[in-house]
């Protein structure tokens, strides 16, 4: 019935959490009877759920239980070229519902197995949206009662496995956390002042100005949540969040047939925070030109040489690099190897994990993730959260500093490196909580202005004695800038396996002659083997800090993967990180590979530019 | 836990393998009926379609390899769905939306890019793409240019494929049948439909009636959904057709969860379907209803479970509209007939008995209602811009005739206007509403007394009576034996000596198609609908199917498999004696929504 969960979430697009609303002083008590039942469901199964496995005769209880219970107002907004495709708002609830048996040294968790129990409705799923007590309860009681059955089953599945392998591990599968009780007063969504079809109609509508487009999608994604917590162990939380999303995606085909995608995004922590209609349009506008420069572009080269990534494309760089390496829980024991294979391949594997205390970065660097910051010098981060997806309170955590690695982000999950969790333990759409950045900056103490590092990157070129060398403007988000799921399957086909080695997927690249000629854009560049090591190495670091605000992608298998920074507002977890322009001394980048497509028989058929 | 019904139901419709499923529950909308709809205008909507049709067909069909045909088929859907769970309301929306879909045929009429040839499967997954809901003839075209494209591509390389494979495999007798069948051009332009619905009524009668389902320990979880859907479709071809017509439909669906002892889990399901307003059920209609299926759930619980017997049977109108639905109405499809992975139980049995002679079935779109039920399988036009038609299926147990698509088979060259698909499918042929009609009938209560006669010849202690029928699946591929099985939900031993009727558990009726339909000895004098959502190849389709009751001399049953997951540990929060926390005082908030 997981699955089925999975389904309903994708089915409705329904996306996760944000930025924390105003912390108030906790809430008197309101007598909410979602609350009271979670509460007094929790108290039965906490007192008198248990089963007598025939075998032993001695009763087995949980030793944990927690309930999430999910409380999701969305609206989402599809136009294209000026029409509305659709208008939907939902309010849904989802509940889901975790029982542990064993103990926090081993546990029924951390296990993936190919098959098992599966109740016949399951412990997660949608209940009403009613604050009616009685209704919860009596989904809460059901959904209790087949996680305990499912805990009870994985546990012994685990326990027969762990008895096959030679050496097990000593590390734990789950670890103590303080408790917290934090009941913030009820928000209620805020949808007035804004037309949001209108505003959808009329920014989609300035991409009809371009006659060689032939697909464009613009999305509003709009979300207001509640989410409540509440575990065995004693934790109460309510808390409130909201997000908002602007996303266009476009593409065209080249002359010869490739097609070329680009997008544009802006994320807000409230919907009343998104741009207007005009920035909106400015930025379609921009997306549109630098997608025709492509078009008429040349394919890239093979290179090897120096490398500029502009701020603005470092930071999406940097969210794909960091992401998995900065996840210290363990894996989970998995029963078939091709898991962990799958994992790795994709970049899921950290390569810090073990090293603390070693240097990872410049001797200049600090890496910072905030949880409680709320901006960066006036612009608004989106990562912020006080209390994580387990109920643990967030922490500012040193990840680097000075080039030295001194903590990973944690979850409950316990790893080599820590067995305390650090407040990071993150999830969208109430999926298993992993250790996920939130707000993450990237600083040194040594800087040299935009000016001086394209100056310094230029030197080298020379002193390559290369005709030309890259710069690199803008990073793709084929979540975002592809149009059609089959396409998407397609890059990753292509792609995923080599994200794991470092494979990075640039979109807006120019070519930087060394003897004064203008700057020429290339098209279907890929930089090759770009991962944390080569961080290490960086021979420049700008001051122009920019601020890059994105959604992780919480689909099952993409979390903390190289593949996790491509999330868009359905399936994201919304997330910071500030970066400024990074000189590379040497990178490999491939040119131009793929099959082009066949150019359409017909011309396409006219389109007005007005509107 | 609950999502809605579709989701739950659909969703299983996979893991049972290849093949046909029949469900009779399936989910979503229920039927309609346009009027008889004086003509109305065009849509401009129309008019962009033509306009972009002209022009992609002056250049594809001057292709190397040329399109013959194109066909664009806009559907406009305006969907409500209001849904309640134990007490609560679970969702409650209105969407829109449009879908556009492009068919392009490469080659000729004889010999298409749909030639099957051996057992090359037909590629999964339609030909479509939404399009917006603003009537903007530009951006609509644009929707048009690139799927027409895509499809003529797909079109193109498949024909040339079945072209080299086709130097190599011995063509089938079935194999000697066009492709696609000349059909007339058809003009038609009724009013485009919509309903104005104001949801919160619903919302409150869903609360209500799944908080009724909660005063029953035995019942772990209920679900009920009403939807109303309104569809306009808009449809081109380059033969000429132009249509325009709107359907609008209502159903309310009532499920219960439950659990017997022994881990089995027991579901019932009831729903009804109606075209006018007026016609919707009302609360003492769904009451009804709602204690028929908590009864059911509270004996099936605690009833025996059945062991495997073969003996007489009765079935009711409902069960044996199921039944035939499934035994006999797939196997009538007619491009069955010709796809050799088929069992092509029936391709040459036309012209003979397959049936007793008391039994005549036709398959008729054109109807709307029977005995006063909408009928869910009515429908002006089909997926293909057929109009609907009353075939003849079986006369007096003769076999006469399929249901058809424009996919002809030799001796049947033209479509009888069942080419069906659910949107974003490739339509095939489908059952409509399938009607079956008895010359030899008598009341149901005589029927009961031939059935107890029966079980004494037979020298049997008890016979089954069953009483509802959930759907099953049938397999009707080659590669799987050529058995039906369906699921009976409400079963009763019913014993010679005169005990009363028991009621009992886990029976699944397995057997042979053929040999089940000969053994049909008698009819009941009602006929009696059960409407459904079929699940096939080409998707999901409004059905109706209509029986009178009907006495089998024999009848296979077997144990139905059954869960190892046990009965919940802790007894309902609601019925929980122990519990300190007793429901509290402070009444639900209804319609609090926040």
């Amino acid at each position: 019935m997981k699955t089925l969960f999975r389904t309903v979430f994708s089915a409705f697009a329904v996306a996760i959490l944000l930025s924390p609303a105003v912390l108030r002083a906790q809430a008197t008590q309101d007598n909410d009877p979602s609350l009271r039942a979670l509460r007094d469901e929790m108290a039965r199964s906490k007192e008198r759920l248990e089963l007598t496995i025939d075998k032993s005769g001695k009763p087995v209880r949980p030793y944990y239980i927690e309930y999430r219970l999910l409380d999701l107002e969305v609206r989402e907004i599809v136009a294209q070229f000026g029409a509305l495709v659709t208008s939907t708002k939902t309010r849904n609830r989802f509940m889901n519902v975790e029982a542990r048996v064993g103990s926090y040294k081993q546990d029924s968790s951390n296990f993936i197995s190919d098959e098992g129990f599966r109740g016949f409705i399951g412990s997660t799923g949608s209940v009403g949206i009613d604050h009616d007590y009685d209704s919860l309860r009596q989904d809460l009681w059901i959904a209790t009662d087949q996680a305990f059955k499912e805990a009870i089953d994985g546990y012994s599945r685990k326990q027969a496995y762990l008895n096959s392998l030679a050496r097990q591990t000593d590390i734990d599968d789950f670890s103590k956390a303080q408790t917290v009780q934090l009941i913030e007063p009820l928000a209620t969504p805020d949808w007035s002042g804004r037309t949001w079809e209108q505003e959808a109609r009329d920014s989609s509508a300035t991409l009809r100005a371009f006659s060689l487009l032939q697909e464009s999608r613009v999305t509003y994604y709009l979300v207001y949540a509640t989410q409540y917590l509440l575990t065995s162990e004693g934790t109460e939380i309510r808390t409130n969040r909201s997000f908002a999303a602007v996303e266009g995606g476009l593409n065209t085909l080249a002359a010869d047939g490739v097609q070329l995608n680009h997008y544009y995004s802006a994320y807000a922590p409230r919907p009343a925070d998104l741009p207007n209609v005009e920035t909106v349009r400015k930025g379609l506008n921009v997306a549109a030109t630098e997608l025709m420069a492509l078009r008429s572009s040349q394919p890239a080269q093979d290179y090897t040489g120096p490398v500029l990534f502009e701020a603005r494309a470092a930071a999406p760089l940097l969210a794909e690099v960091l992401a998995p390496n900065l996840n210290g829980a363990r894996p989970p024991i998995a029963f078939r190897p091709v898991m962990e294979q799958f994992l790795s391949n994709i970049g899921g594997k950290s390569d810090w994990v073990g090293r603390l205390g070693a240097r990872v970065l410049p001797a200049t660097v600090t890496v910072m993730d905030d949880p409680y910051a709320k901006d960066y010098k006036g612009t608004p981060l989106l990562g912020g959260y006080s209390v994580d997806e387990e109920g643990v309170r967030a922490e500012k955590v040193t990840v680097a500093e000075n080039g030295v690695l001194k903590q990973l982000l944690m979850s409950r999950r316990p790893g080599p490196d820590s067995n305390q969790s650090n407040g990071h333990g993150r999830a969208a759409f109430l999926s298993d909580a992993k250790p996920s950045m939130s707000n993450v900056i990237f600083s040194s103490t040594e800087t040299v202005s935009a000016a001086d590092l394209k100056k310094k990157f230029l030197d080298a070129c020379k002193a390559e004695k290369l005709p030309y060398c890259l710069v690199v403007r803008e990073m793709d988000n084929p979540a975002v800038s592809l149009l059609h799921q089959d396409d998407f399957s397609e890059l990753l086909a292509s792609f995923g396996g080599g994200a794991g080695n470092g494979d990075r997927l640039v979109s807006v690249v120019y070519k930087v002659y060394t003897d004064g000629r203008p700057d020429e854009i290339v098209r279907g560049a890929r930089i090759i083997g770009l991962n944390a090591r080569s961080l290490r190495n960086l021979s420049g670091i700008g001051s122009d800090d920019f601020v890059y605000n994105y959604m992780q992608n919480q689909t099952a298998g993409f979390a903390n993967t190289a593949l996790g920074a491509f999330g868009s507002a359905q399936n994201g977890l919304p997330s910071s990180i500030v970066v400024p322009s990074l000189l590379f001394e040497e990178l490999e980048v491939r040119g131009a590979r793929g099959e082009p497509k066949r150019l359409p028989l017909l011309p396409a058929p006219p389109m007005t530019a007005g509107k | 836990m609950k999502k809605s019904l579709a989701v739950r139901l659909l969703s299983v419709f996979p893991a049972l393998g290849s093949g046909l499923f029949l469900i009779a529950m399936c989910t979503m909308p229920a039927l309609a009926g346009p009027p008889d709809s004086p003509a109305a205008k065009p849509s401009p909507l129309i008019g962009a379609m033509q306009t972009e049709l002209d022009r992609s067909f002056r250049t594809l069909n001057t292709q190397d390899i040329p399109a013959y045909f194109i066909g664009y088929t806009l559907t406009d859907t305006q969907r409500a769905e209001v849904s309640g769970s134990n007490g609560a309301l679970l969702s409650s929306s209105e969407v829109r939306n449009r879908w556009l879909q492009v068919a392009v045929r490469t080659g000729t009429y004889d010999m298409d890019d749909t030639h099957k040839v051996g057992d090359r499967q037909l590629p999964t997954g339609g030909p479509g793409t939404v399009a917006p809901v603003d009537d903007d003839p530009e951006v609509l075209r644009r929707a048009i240019w690139l799927e027409t494209d895509d499809q003529y591509r797909a079109a193109a390389e498949a024909l040339i494929k079945i072209r080299t494979s086709r130097e190599v495999k011995v063509d089938t007798a079935e194999g000697r049948a066009p492709d696609f069948s000349k059909e007339q051009a058809h003009k038609w332009y009724g009013p485009q439909v919509s309903f104005l619905l104001d949801r919160k009524p619903w919302e409150e009668r869903v609360r209500a009636y799944t908080k009724g389902f909660r005063e029953s320990s035995s019942i772990l979880n209920s679900i009920v959904t009403f939807s109303a859907l309104a569809q306009n479709t808009y449809q081109v071809n380059t033969e000429g057709t132009q249509l325009q017509f709107g359907q609008i439909r209502y159903r309310l669906e009532l499920f219960i969860q439950g659990k017997a002892a022994d881990g089995m889990d027991i579901e019932r399901y009831y729903n009804f379907d109606w075209v006018d307003p007026k016609d919707a059920p009302d609360d003492k209609a769904v009451a009804t209803a709602s204690a028929t299926l908590r009864m059911e759930m509270e004996g099936l619980v605690k009833a025996p479970i059945n062991e495997p017997t073969v003996g007489p049977a009765m079935l009711t109108g409902r069960a044996a509209a199921v039944f035939f639905h499934e035994v006999f109405g797939h196997r009538a499809e007619g491009h069955r007939q010709k796809d050799i992975t088929e069992g092509q139980t029936f391709a040459k049995k036309v012209g003979e008995q397959i049936l007793p002679d008391f039994l005549s079935i036709v398959d008729d779109t054109t109807r709307k209602k029977l005995g006063g039920e909408d009928l869910l399988g009515y429908y002006q036009f089909d997926d293909e811009g057929v109009p609907a038609q009353n075939v003849t299926l079986v006369d007096r147990g003769v076999l006469k005739n399929f249901e058809m698509s424009r996919s002809p088979l030799v001796g049947f060259p033209h479509s009888n206007g069942h080419g069906r698909r659910q949107l974003g499918a490739t339509p095939v042929s489908r059952q409509g509403n399938l009607i079956v009609e008895s010359n030899k009938m008598v009341t149901n209560v005589q029927l009961r007394a031939k059935l107890i006669e029966l079980i004494k010849q037979q020298g049997k202690s008890y016979g089954l009576l069953i009483d509802d029928i959930a759907g099953g699946f049938t397999f009707t591929g080659r590669g799987q034996p050529q058995a039906f099985q369906v699921q009976p939900l409400v079963v009763y031993k019913v014993f010679a000596d005169g005990k009363p009727d028991e009621l009992v558990r886990g029976v699944d009726i397995v057997g042979t198609p053929l040999a089940a339909l000969t053994k049909i000895v008698a009819t009941g004098d009602t006929p009696e609908v059960f409407n459904g959502y079929c699940g096939a190849e080409s998707g999901s389709v409004p059905v109706s199917a209509a029986s009178p009751a009907i006495l089998t001399s024999e009848l296979e049953v077997q144990k139905k498999e059954t869960s190892t997951d046990r009965p919940p540990i802790l007894p309902p929060p609601a019925h929980d004696k122990r519990s300190a926390s007793a429901p509290s005082a402070a009444p639900a908030v209804a319609g609090g929504q926040q």
